[in-house]
């Protein structure tokens, strides 16, 4: 007895021993790692915000130029009534002779010196911006035959010459663009008639064909995503948590249910192309439903995003202690009652994490909404009510989403689309941002609820 | 002499008791899976499966009316596992099997035509572990009659939770912070909460399981001031490990062993002259 006190001599509190500072150390070095991981992922995060601001947020400003156009009555009106039905007859291609020639006649009346031809220096000007001037003239007829000062789009490689991504020494290269006709533009700049300022079309504008990026918007496809994003919030949060009430409160755990939570389980885990498979050959080849609406497109989101609901549901469920149920059992109250009075409350901010982490998911997808012909390209707005025949009359027209759109214009050959790319990510980022923060917020509601 | 003069007292006592609960031949299996079939053959069946625990073997108890019913016996044979049978809340467990016949007045409570959600409105439970709703003090009062309508209007359910609360000797603990959390009480007083949560909603039945195990011996002794009470109008069964309270509060008492009932008598009789050997050595503290 006394050779064990002898063996193990008294030490002071103060002295760690070796085993606790081995101990210790060991703690110090995991912290470490944790905090070297966190630094990786924060170094990953800033990469990838900077890389994404630097060549996205020029996307939400444009270069205008300003100029007085001669609206000629001959040109736009040959009928001379002032009749819009009749005043359509004339295309974008009668207003770009006049854009060119109001150009022209502005520079020399302001004693503007260049050495360029009518060609070129039409050139300078958006293919976009003959269609706003006849949008403006046919919404108002009484334009016609008035000269009209008008602030309009200047092309994408002189847009892209205010932004840095042209230079003299690549317009040399550049078939499209011509040192003179960066040169004037500086002079014009200087002038105050060349102006870059914000751009609210490319969040409200539709898409544009790859020759004029300048002109090419998202409103097209932000109004796709929200109505997609309207048909899952209708569907998704309600079908699967349901399923997980049912599958973890109710049913009986036997082999069918086991099977049931393996498939669910893998369907979690099954690419999301395959769900646009299913919803090409379910939703558009059997149900005929309009191809490339956002009706399919949500329709294909929420099967994909049901096993995640359920998943992280039936998570949240389980964590809530049997001891909850037994009491509300043992009261005396029943199976639905204890759920709905007493489990579901403790599980919301479970359920609100997965049912967001969910629809995140549903607004980034890209690969199951190509199946679905939502990479077409379409410039009319969708219709909530749409008057597709063929189709269920709540939104069946065409459309398409963000990351579609952010895919397609990464395909195009102009480098002007890069940067719009980039913006179209920021404005998916900046959804993603204000989702997880409502999703916070309603976690803070229920959690204060204890 | 005295002695004496007292057993036969409460043995005129319990001959007119009325029956209240009468459970024949229990047998309760852990560990069952999703087993069915006929009852006989069930049992036996499971009797045999080495991976079944068998926690209640071949149980008969009758539990009279306006009586405390005490079931005493060491850890782990099965007195909670019992206690759950009379209110059926062992079929909330995964995997738990019930086999015999239990009646309340008479009528079978294992009939499928029974609803277990209105039995267990009758026979009311308090848990071993304290469980109040994460909810505030006054909700947790107040739950089981808001479910059952027990209360016509707003006073006369703030009504039935203060006497509620004041019954489980809680009432001048919590009165200026009803609205608190439940969670937020002490273990004790988490427990009281849970006995007027019980209380409130007048069960005919009250089962208790160990209810006393986290109190202190004043709240102890307001709880069984609490179950004499109950006992004028209703039937309490109570599970303790404290031979004392046994002896103080219960009319009846049960001695469970591994899964069986060793003895079921008068509480005087099992604790001054018990007639197996078994609750003889557990009562003067020799196995348990
Ligand atoms: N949910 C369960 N699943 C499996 N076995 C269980 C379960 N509950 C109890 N048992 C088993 O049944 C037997 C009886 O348990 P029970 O809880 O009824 O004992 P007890 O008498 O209440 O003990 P204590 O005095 O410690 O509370 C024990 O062997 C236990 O292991
Ligand atoms: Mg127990």
């Amino acid at each position: 007895m006394s050779d064990v006190t002898q063996k193990a001599p008294k030490r002071s509190l103060f002295a760690p021993d070796a085993r606790t500072q081995k101990r210790n150390r060991a703690e110090k070095r995991f912290q470490y790692y944790g905090m070297a991981a966190v630094g990786v992922g924060i170094f990953a995060l800033i990469v990838l915000l900077t890389s994404i601001l630097g060549s996205g947020l020029s996307s939400f400003r444009q270069t205008y130029i300003s100029f007085p156009v001669d609206l000629l009555a001959e040109r736009i009106d040959p009928e001379g009534n002032r009749n819009p039905a009749e005043m359509a007859a004339v295309t974008t291609f009668g207003y770009m002779p006049l854009l060119a020639m109001s150009f022209q006649a502005h520079l020399e009346a302001e004693g503007i010196e260049h050495e360029m031809g009518a060609r070129e220096l039409a050139a300078m000007l958006s293919d976009d911006a003959p269609a706003q001037i006849r949008d403006r003239v046919l919404a108002n007829p009484d334009l016609v035959g008035t000269t009209i000062d008008v602030q309009i789009l200047v092309g994408g490689r002189i847009d892209g010459f205010f932004k840095g991504r042209v230079t003299m020494a690549s317009a040399e290269r550049d078939r499209n663009v011509s040192p003179a006709q960066l040169v004037l533009a500086q002079v014009l700049a200087d002038r105050g008639d060349v102006v870059t300022r914000f751009n609210w079309d490319f969040i409200t504008a539709p898409d544009a064909s790859g020759q004029r990026p300048e002109a090419a918007g998202l409103g097209v496809a932000i109004i796709g995503s929200f109505y997609m994003m309207l048909v899952v919030l209708a569907l998704a949060p309600p079908i699967g948590v349901a399923a997980s009430i049912y599958l973890e409160e109710f049913a009986a755990k036997n082999r069918f249910t086991d099977l049931i939570e393996v498939n669910i389980s893998n369907l979690a885990a099954v690419p999301s192309i395959v769900f646009g498979i299913l919803g090409l050959a379910v939703f558009i080849n059997f149900m005929e439903f309009n191809q490339s609406s956002p009706l399919v497109g949500g329709l294909v989101l929420t099967l994909m995003t049901l096993p995640t609901i359920i998943i992280t549901t039936r998570a949240s469920l389980r964590a809530v202690p049997p001891s909850i149920r037994q009491a509300a059992l043992g009261l005396g109250a029943s199976r639905m009652q204890s759920v709905f009075h007493h489990v579901l409350p403790l599980a919301m901010p479970g359920i609100l994490t997965g049912t967001i982490i969910g629809l995140a998911q549903a607004l980034g997808e890209t690969a199951p909404l190509l199946l679905i012909g939502m990479v077409a390209f379409v410039r009319e707005y969708p219709d909530l009510m749409s008057t597709h025949s063929n189709s269920f009359p709540l939104m069946g027209d065409g459309a398409t989403a963000l990351p579609v759109q952010v895919y397609s214009w990464t395909q195009r050959a102009d480098p002007a689309f890069v940067e719009r790319a980039s913006g179209a990510i920021i404005v998916l980022l900046v959804f993603l941002v204000v989702m997880n923060a409502i999703a916070i917020l309603l976690r803070r509601r229920f959690e204060r609820r204890w | 002499m005295k002695d004496l003069n007292e057993m036969s007292q409460t043995d005129q006592e319990s001959a007119v008791d009325v029956l209240k609960m009468q459970a024949r031949g229990v047998d309760v299996f852990y560990g069952a899976g999703g087993r069915t079939g006929s009852a006989a053959g069930m049992a036996a069946d499971l009797a045999a499966d080495k991976n079944v625990t068998h926690a209640i073997k071949g149980v008969d108890v009758d539990i009279a009316d306006k009586t405390v019913t005490a079931f005493i016996g060491p850890s782990g044979c099965g007195k909670s596992t019992f206690l759950r049978v009379l209110n059926r809340m062992n079929d909330t467990i995964e995997g738990c099997r019930v086999t015999g016949k239990v009646t309340l007045e008479g009528e079978d409570i294992y009939d499928p035509n029974v609803d277990p959600v209105q039995l267990r409105a009758k026979v009311g439970m308090v848990f071993q572990k304290p469980n109040p709703f994460p909810k505030s003090i006054f909700d947790n009062v107040a739950y089981g009659p808001r479910i059952h309508g027990l209360s016509s209007n707003k006073a006369d359910l703030a009504d039935i939770v203060e006497r509620s609360l004041r019954r489980a000797a809680i009432w001048n603990e919590v009165k200026d912070r009803l609205d608190a959390p439940g969670t937020g009480l002490s273990g004790g007083q988490q427990q009281r909460l849970c006995i007027a949560r019980a209380v409130a909603t007048s069960p005919e039945v009250l089962l208790m399981d160990e209810p006393c195990s986290s109190l202190d011996p004043i709240a102890t002794a307001q709880v069984e001031e609490l179950i004499d009470d109950l006992r004028s109008r209703y039937s309490v069964v109570i599970v303790t490990h404290s031979m004392q309270q046994a002896a103080r509060v219960s009319q009846k008492t049960a001695f469970f062993h591994l899964g069986n009932l060793v003895e079921f008598g008068d509480t005087d009789k099992i604790f001054t002259n018990p007639s197996d050997p078994r609750t003889e050595s557990y009562i003067t503290g020799r196995i348990g």
